[in-house]
């Protein structure tokens, strides 16, 4: 009896040590970056949601590419009026929604009435200067949309917008949502991949295919990835040490510099580095004191050690960005000089805010996100050399919603806090225009609460030209300005980190979706 | 019985109630606006205040309050304001991940923790005594996440024994979803490589997320059993010739075990809230991952719902504990 029992545990442990059979099978491409709440393109906007943007949809236009540019995508071409108002696209024939319809132009003006109507997700972009009823079709395959007040970057929004097939939504509409609580959880794009029905779990897994008609065909990639199984990793230790066993063939593309080391010495995955948009910055209050004297400002900027966190604390893996636009973007003056850790001189315009009736002696409060954890380690280093000029610095811990709710007034947004500008859309108008024309004020990005009447005139001029020269002589001239007055304190440029398996081949990194394009990819055999 | 079951059942449903209340109070006063999160990282203020009115987020707090007590009575959670989706469908999905830990972990514990504290009081400040008693000290300072990573590193990255995260291997798929229990499911589909796979990718979260409780359990047991071996009837049967084991495991576990059903009835509660951080370390699709993305990203309404059903579990394991010792000791229903 004895004997039977030891042999019965004895199997049991052979049996649970065991590799299942299956795993000898050839594995599919198993993507472990983070999955949006909701499958709705018009629902929601944020970094996951462009993984089922750029993969289960299109837009008329698409970014390719570092630096991106601007491509023709379901739209052929486009033209528009002399003032700057009227805007007219031709689509291109015969590409076809994953139920095997044909889009026309009524499909792009429901999409754009759906996300208007809706207002939310990416709608913010477009409101200010176009309604639901001034996107007409004027032609099967022409469009045509007339904003309010000419809006230049109009164009280069156009990419957050997916057309969905309407013949799809139709039936599931309950309570006239648009079909939203249908379209969480299903998809009705035309995109390079459809989602295999039944299996998405909000941010949990979802399983895409590839779709055989997707209408710029497959002739770029023989060995294009026919399944993939997305499968978001939370824990960043257990995502590389996932990476690293086999388990997920990509991380996300915020790998923490200190494990970049350890996934290239892994000969089976390597780290894939592309400089980005993506600028991490320390807010400040320009409303509140000490913050609304331009010496306080002037001190507060060169106390930070800019050369100790990006080389040493994040080994050298950003790059230093001296302004609110990254680097690598048209209209950033390429003559602009970056502030220097300079304690000598921060001392010297601590002491001219002081002589200006400055009271630099209350403690400061700066907000990081506290899942995340360079913001902590920059406001940690930034407290020890703030000591060093007599200023205290409070770390408070917090979450993006909770930051980002309380900037809406001047009285409760924090006196500093930490975040990152990503790109959204690639124009000086995503960074400088919507950081620090006022009137943005009550939005997350312009909460330094910055006001410069040169600046405003500049960045609105900006906006409405239609001239790309002109535009980015107005950019260039703002930025400078502004960094001048430095509002806020511009820290670096991302270089995205993200861990990927030998097996990926073909990964074209584009900071808009950072490569998660999987059309382009294949795997190894 | 029956009288006593039902009076247990009246003292929990006014400790729910003001679980609700209160834990809606706390989501409404604690930084972040929902309306501000669900508008997205474009959003203007007209919009965001557009998003407030329509979810009645602009309302005062007490109409809300009446709202959310009418929907969760005729027992409605409300829709995720993230993700749009009814939060019900959302934790039905997540739960059973959950339980399951959470059972397999006190099944470990449980198994464990009695015949260790058993053994430890039977061998009263002997070798083995000390050994448990250290090893249930160490099982209750230890960081859980920091075990969670120290396990991960040895078992699956060193030795590539187990699993490293997860329910089960990507391309294995999952079993026809049943009860959600994946051991129960592929047990049902007939797939003994699923269960297999399964069971193996329990081992690791369940062990950790076990430790602490039988180090309770165990410390439990020991003192109950130590205590017990002082009376009178112990001293009597062993005067009558009672066996050694007979006398401890028929007689003095039955009356020392009292206490410890109460501790393994809170601690299941408690397990469900540790499971938090073992669901974050381990990838654990459960009700502990989804509160973290709920608190994340200011969604409420599937906070409270967590909260919510975490009360209600941890009630109805109350009631059945009250049962269980009133079955081991009848004494305690005439009380």
């Amino acid at each position: 009896m004895k004997m039977h029992l030891l042999r019965s545990a004895f199997l049991a442990l052979v049996m649970l040590a065991a590799q299942p059979a299956q795993a000898q099978a050839p594995r599919p491409l198993v993507w472990g970056d983070t999955l949006p709440a909701t499958l709705d393109p018009h629902a929601i906007f944020d970094v996951p949601s462009q993984f089922v943007l750029l993969n289960v949809y299109d837009g008329l236009y698409r970014y390719q590419g570092n630096p991106p540019r601007l491509e023709a995508w379901l739209a052929e071409s486009h033209t528009v009026s002399a003032d700057g108002l009227t805007w007219d696209f031709t689509l291109r024939a015969g590409v076809k929604f994953h139920d095997g319809s044909a889009m026309t132009a009524e499909d792009v003006v429901y999409s754009f009435r759906r996300l208007l109507t809706m207002n939310r997700g990416p709608s913010a972009a477009f409101t200010p200067v176009l309604t639901p009823d001034r996107v007409t079709a004027t032609g099967p395959l022409t469009v045509r949309f007339v904003l309010s007040s000419p809006y230049s970057p109009f164009l280069t929004a156009m990419p957050l917008v997916a057309i969905v097939n309407p013949r799809a939504i139709a039936p599931n509409v309950v309570n006239n949502d648009w079909g939203a609580a249908w379209l969480a959880v299903n998809s009705a794009g035309s995109g390079a991949y459809s989602v295999l029905p039944g299996n998405y779990q909000p941010r949990i897994s979802l399983d895409i295919q590839r779709f055989p008609d997707f209408f710029r065909g497959w002739a770029g990639n023989p060995r294009p990835v026919e399944t993939v199984r997305a499968r978001p990793v939370m824990e960043t230790s257990t995502r590389v040490l996932a990476l690293l066993r086999g388990e997920i063939d990509a991380t996300d593309s915020y790998l923490p510099t200190d494990q970049v080391e350890r996934v290239e010495r892994n000969p089976r995955t390597r780290v894939a580095r592309d400089e980005s948009m993506r600028v991490f910055v320390i807010r400040m209050n320009n409303m509140r004191s000490p913050f609304n004297n331009r010496d306080a400002r002037l001190c507060l900027t060169h106390a930070f050690n800019y050369e100790g966190f990006n080389n040493v604390i994040l080994r050298g893996f950003v790059v230093r960005n001296g302004g609110p636009n990254p680097n690598n973007l048209w209209g950033n003056p390429p003559d602009l000089v970056p502030y220097a850790f300079d304690l000598t001189r921060a001392r010297a315009h601590c002491d001219a805010a002081r002589a200006a009736g400055v009271d630099l002696s209350r403690p400061l409060e700066i907000h990081v996100q506290n899942e995340l954890e360079q913001t902590v380690q920059a406001a940690q280093m930034y407290q020890a050399d703030l000591r060093r000029l007599g200023i205290t610095l409070r770390i408070v811990p917090n979450t993006w919603p909770g930051i980002t709710s309380s900037t809406t007034r001047s009285e409760t947004t924090p006196d500093m806090w930490i975040h990152w500008v990503s790109t959204y859309f690639v124009d000086p108008e995503n960074w400088v225009g919507q950081m620090y024309d006022s009137q943005f004020h009550g939005t997350w990005k312009a909460s330094s609460w910055y006001s410069n009447p040169e600046v405003d005139r500049l960045l609105r001029a900006a906006r409405t030209s239609l001239n790309r020269e002109e535009r980015q002589r107005l950019y260039a001239d703002a930025t400078r300005r502004v960094v001048a007055d430095a509002p806020d304190i511009w820290v670096y440029n991302t270089v995205n980190l993200r861990g990927l398996s030998r097996r990926i081949e073909g990964y074209t990194f584009s900071p808009v979706g950072s490569g998660g394009e999987i059309r382009l990819m294949s795997l190894a055999e | 019985m029956l009288a006593y079951i039902a009076r247990r059942i009246a003292l929990a449903l006014p400790a729910l109630f003001g679980l609700v209340v209160l834990t809606f109070i706390l989501s409404r006063v604690i930084p972040g606006d929902p309306a501000a999160t669900l508008a997205g990282d474009a959003a203007t203020p007209a919009q965001i205040a557009d998003i407030r009115a329509r979810y009645g987020l602009d309302r005062p707090i007490m109409e809300q309050a009446w709202v959310h007590m009418r929907q969760v009575l005729s027992g409605d959670l409300g829709n995720s304001i993230f993700s749009g989706r009814p939060v019900s469908e959302d934790i039905a999905r997540r739960l059973p991940a959950t339980l399951e830990l959470t059972f397999v972990a006190l099944l470990l514990a449980t198994c464990l923790g009695i015949p260790l504290g058993l053994l430890a009081a039977l061998n009263h400040n002997g070798p083995i005594d000390h050994l448990v008693r250290v090893l249930s000290v160490g099982g209750l300072a230890m960081a859980s996440f920091w075990l969670a990573i120290m396990l991960q590193l040895q078992f699956s990255m060193e030795w590539d024994l187990l699993p490293l995260r997860g329910r089960m291997d990507v391309p294995l798929g999952l079993p026809p979803r049943v009860t959600g229990f994946l051991l129960i499911d592929s047990l049902l589909a007939g797939r003994g490589d699923m269960f297999v796979d399964a069971a193996r990718h329990l081992v690791l979260p369940a062990v950790t997320l076990a430790l602490p409780g039988l180090a309770t359990i165990a410390r439990f047991t020991r003192s109950g059993v130590l205590e017990a071996l002082q009376k009178d009837y112990v001293l009597y049967a062993r005067a009558a010739g009672y066996g050694r084991f007979r006398l401890a495991t028929v007689y003095v576990l039955r009356n020392a075990i009292t206490v410890t059903v109460t501790q393994i009835g809170l601690l299941f509660g408690a397990l469900i809230s540790g499971a938090v951080a073992i669901e974050a370390v381990f990838d654990w699709p459960g009700l502990g991952t989804y509160a973290v993305q709920a608190i994340l990203s200011a969604d409420y309404k599937a906070l409270l719902a967590v909260t919510l059903v975490v009360g209600v579990i941890y009630a109805a394991v109350n009631v059945l504990v009250d049962v269980a010792q009133a079955l081991i000791d009848p004494r305690v229903a005439l009380q």
